[in-house]
């Protein structure tokens, strides 16, 4: 009796050595994948940590040569991140409002979504550029205020998509209910769908916050940068990511010190941000 | 009052008058809220349409004096006010490049780990990760690039590099010269980290749309994980991975801080991709402030043009795909 | 517009009477368009004041679209419209100009699924009377505590109304929903098959409210359940394949029905 079986071929032999071979693949892909992280967090949190003093938030950025620390910087990042909320937030949480309420079978939104997700990835350097045109050569000097617009620009597409996003996983049925009691469209919005979608909207804040507070490009030629303590906003104004750049592309020891500090500072910032982000989104979905 | 209130049903005619009247006044706060949010998402339009026309505006003087041979120009020299944008962009175009060939099929195989093989209790905890890694900003990615890997490439990897394939014909042109650590391979494989995961992620999401009958269909035949993947998954998600894979491009082509610490900042073009060289964004970067002369601003607005054309039209693809693919699910 | 365009089907106003009952809904050759797709097609009946009246039919047949018409909750979705005449009293729903608002508080409606919303127990019904009406706390407190003692829940939720009021059970959430549409005080209450979430115990419960409410509304119920129209409504309506095949009294429904189909469907033939 001939037995044709598929466990002892030859061919089945190499379908499976090939296989085990690919998965071998795959699992090395992942671990090269994640060995980036854990390199660039132990580099920072080794480089880092040694330089991270209370004078690091108490002093000013110092000449070269000297100690000193990054208050100035952090509280220009500080400051342009929160101007840049304040616009960016609202304009995006309306316009994700409008896709997702009032426009969510128009056309306008149709358009509006595909070129807010190209925003999304557009290269930063460019939205700088643009702040760059349209205020700094306007008003004849780098501004705190051109950082911050800058800024704001990028926090738009990131609220604008996730506000949309969250405001379609609200089912149709809440919005039926508000309406048979005879809410109007705007308080059905604001006072229910708003209210069932609270937690993921904060989460596209966070988002944003973790976005714009690492970016530096858009930041070098609006804001600039600023040796001293200066909380006018129509001059320019230190921010965190750009005396970082200058201070590491410089050949003084004390300066590059505190690069690493300030990219620790950030690095840590952005991660405790996207960790609540999702943690407040995972407390949504089991509630 | 209080016997109206606990009677329920009936309702006066006034009291019928008074909410017509509450209501009038409703519709116009919600007429102004429709048009508030209408505007709103109109200015996302508005944001895109001033980018452009500053960027254009911006770069006219630049346009008017090189014409057409700005972007084939080699030239970048800001004594003699000559400009050309070739230099920029073939350094753009090959960081990129170099990003592409390691970072799409590594993300690739990571997608297909994590969507086929990966136990389940371990898929968000390395899917958390590998969205960390996106999370982390690009200055860190140079700083980083700059101090531990380009001195680590300099070291080890370039010079072993250039023995091994010093002598190969065509491969001895790219790795000839000296191992500067800085230089078009080092910002390419900077960049080949960055993208990772954005087209781990993008992939990981498509494969997971793949219909759960499919796969099983397929290994009902007695297909192999590898084999599924491969005729299954693959073809069925195609557009989808094309449009990640382009998404991760936009970001690879646009990508400023980390390129501008690493790449050297030298306006020529090498055959050998460990010289230094420069890319749009890093150009821009490095110099915009220091511009004196119209010019010369304007030639820099013009490449930021140029790279914006350049990553519209690659993002404006990717969308398209993902949309495609999107459709061809029924999400 | 020319008037003479089209022609308006007299619809006898004056006799608005069957055995002396007052007509509150009626609805005339009522047409209606997913796209074009006509999901309903010349339906003609009425709601009765004081009364319950059920819709039933497999389903696909259009009685949740009918119902959806009463209030004019298709508006919220492109690409569907309604055509014929739908009355209230005297005021045409079906009217462009008509105030959706002022309808939908007019007409209020409780939903397949529970959907409180996103709120404490109180807001959930003191958000609608507010609206409305500036009340004071006392009032506003006793409006809400009447609201739900008309539901059957007061005695279960008064320890606790600032408690989320998604943290009810199913059929107290579908009650907290009911006293919601009470409180902005409606004429007509329209009831989606409002029982098909929920278990046995609190399908009787809801049974026995609608049998409070309909004194003092007007009430329409559209369900899938034969049994659950028998018990509860006072006049029947069967829909099939967006026809109203049949609509009179529930005892002369179920008893002796005219029609073949309606005979087949409450026998559980088909459907």
């Amino acid at each position: 009796m001939v037995m044709i079986s598929g466990a002892s071929s030859p061919l089945y032999a190499k379908r499976r050595r090939r296989n085990i071979f690919t998965m071998g693949l795959s699992f090395v892909a992942t671990g090269f994948g994640l060995s980036w992280l854990v390199l660039i967090l132990a580099v920072l949190l080794w480089n880092g940590f040694s330089g991270l003093s209370l004078a690091v938030f108490t002093e000013m950025t110092p000449p070269p040569g000297a100690a000193g620390g990054l208050l100035n910087p952090i509280i220009g990042s500080l400051v342009m991140t929160a101007i840049a909320v304040a616009i960016g937030t609202p304009i995006g949480m309306l316009a994700g409002t409008y896709m997702a309420e009032y426009g969510r079978y128009d056309k306008l939104t149709y358009v509006v979504r595909f070129i807010n997700d190209i925003l999304l990835s557009a290269p930063s350097i460019v939205v700088g550029l643009f702040i760059y045109e349209i205020m700094v050569a306007q008003m004849g000097h780098f501004s705190g205020w051109a950082g911050a617009v800058s800024l704001a620009v990028i926090v738009v597409p990131v609220v604008v998509r996730t506000t949309e996003d969250m405001l379609t996983l609200v089912p149709d049925t809440l919005r039926e209910a508000a309406a048979s009691i005879g809410l109007p469209r705007a308080l059905m919005i604001t006072k229910v769908a708003y209210r069932a979608a609270r937690a993921g909207m904060i989460t596209g804040v966070l988002l944003a916050v973790a976005r714009i507070s690492g970016e530096t490009a858009p930041l070098l030629f609006t804001a600039l940068n600023n040796q001293f303590w200066s909380t006018n906003l129509n001059a320019p104004v230190a921010s965190l990511p750009v005396v970082i750049f200058q201070f590491a592309l410089s050949p003084y020891k004390d300066w590059q010190k505190l690069a690493w500090t300030g990219a620790l500072i950030i690095t840590l910032a952005v991660l405790a941000l996207s960790i609540i982000a999702r943690l407040l989104t995972a407390q949504r979905k089991s509630s | 009052m209080v016997d109206v209130a606990l009677q329920g049903s009936a309702i006066s005619v006034a009291e019928q008058v008074d909410r017509a009247k509450v209501l009038r006044r409703l519709r116009f706060g919600d007429a102004a809220f429709r048009n508030l949010t209408r505007a709103a998402a109109m200015a996302v339009l508005v944001i895109l349409g001033g980018i452009i026309i500053s960027l254009v505006y911006g770069s006219l003087p630049a346009l008017r004096t090189f014409g057409f041979s700005f972007l084939y120009v080699e030239t970048w020299n800001p004594v003699t006010e000559k400009f050309g944008a070739i230099a920029p962009m073939y350094g753009t175009v090959v960081t990129s490049i170099i990003a592409m060939l390691i970072a799409v099929p590594v993300g690739l195989f990571i997608a297909l780990f994590l969507t086929e093989l990966c136990p389940m209790w371990l898929r968000r905890p390395i899917g958390i990760a590998i969205e960390l890694l996106a999370g982390i900003p690009s200055i860190i990615y140079g700083i980083w690039g700059l101090f531990v890997f380009a001195p680590f490439l300099q070291q080890y990897v370039q010079p072993f590099l250039i023995t091994v394939f010093g002598h190969v014909p065509v491969l001895s042109t790219l790795f000839e010269g000296p191992p500067y650590g800085i230089g078009i391979l080092t910002a390419g494989l900077i960049l080949a980290i960055m993208v990772l995961p954005f087209i781990t992620s993008i992939s990981r999401d498509v494969f997971e749309a793949v219909p759960p009958v499919l796969k099983e269909a397929a290994y009902g035949l007695g297909g192999t994980t590898w084999e599924v993947a491969r005729f299954v998954v693959l073809p069925f998600t195609r557009v989808g991975v094309i449009g990640g894979v382009m998404l991760g491009l936009g970001r690879a082509l646009g990508e400023t801080m980390a390129v501008t610490f690493v790449i050297g900042n030298a306006h020529r073009i090498s055959g050998s991709i460990l010289a230094p060289g420069t890319t749009i964004s890093a150009t821009i970067a490095n110099e915009f402030t220091e511009a004196v002369g119209d010019l010369y601003t304007s030639s820099l607005i013009a490449l930021g043009l140029i790279l914006f054309v350049i990553t519209f039209i690659v993002l404006a693809l990717a969308r398209l795909m993902l949309m495609r693919l999107n459709a061809r699910i029924g999400v | 517009m020319s008037v003479a365009s089209f022609t308006v089907p007299t619809v006898t106003h004056a006799a608005t009477s069957i055995d002396g009952l007052l007509e509150k809904v009626s609805i005339r050759n009522l047409d209606f368009f997913y796209g074009d797709n006509r999901a309903l097609k010349n339906i003609n009946c009425s709601l009765y004041q004081g009364k319950v009246t059920a819709f039933i039919g497999p389903s696909g047949c259009g009685k949740s679209t009918l119902l959806r018409i009463l209030n004019r909750m298709y508006d919220l979705y492109p690409n569907q419209r309604a055509t014929g005449h739908v009355q209230l009293d005297d005021e045409d729903i079906l009217s462009p100009s008509q105030d959706l608002n002022l309808l939908r508080a007019k007409v209020g409606m409780v939903f397949q699924k529970p959907t409180p919303f996103p709120m404490t127990i109180f807001e959930n019904i003191a958000f609608g009377i507010r609206l409305y009406e500036r009340l004071s706390k006392s009032d506003l407190e006793s409006r809400v505590q009447h609201a739900l003692q008309r539901a059957a829940l007061w005695e279960e939720v008064k320890d606790k109304l600032n408690a989320n009021g998604l943290s009810l059970s199913g059929g107290q959430q579908q009650r907290l929903c009911i006293a919601r549409t009470v409180a902005v005080r409606p004429e007509v209450i329209l009831f989606d098959e409002p029982c098909s979430a929920l278990d046995p115990i609190s399908t009787a419960k809801i049974e026995e409210l609608i049998d409070e409410l309909k004194d003092d509304y007007t009430i329409a119920i559209v369900t899938h359940n034969m049994q659950q129209a028998a018990r509860v409504s006072d006049f029947t309506a069967f829909m099939y394949l967006g026809e109203l095949v049949e609509y009179g009294e529930t005892t002369h429904m179920f008893t002796t029905p005219n029609d073949r189909r309606t005979q087949d469907y409450i026998t559980g033939r088909f459907g």
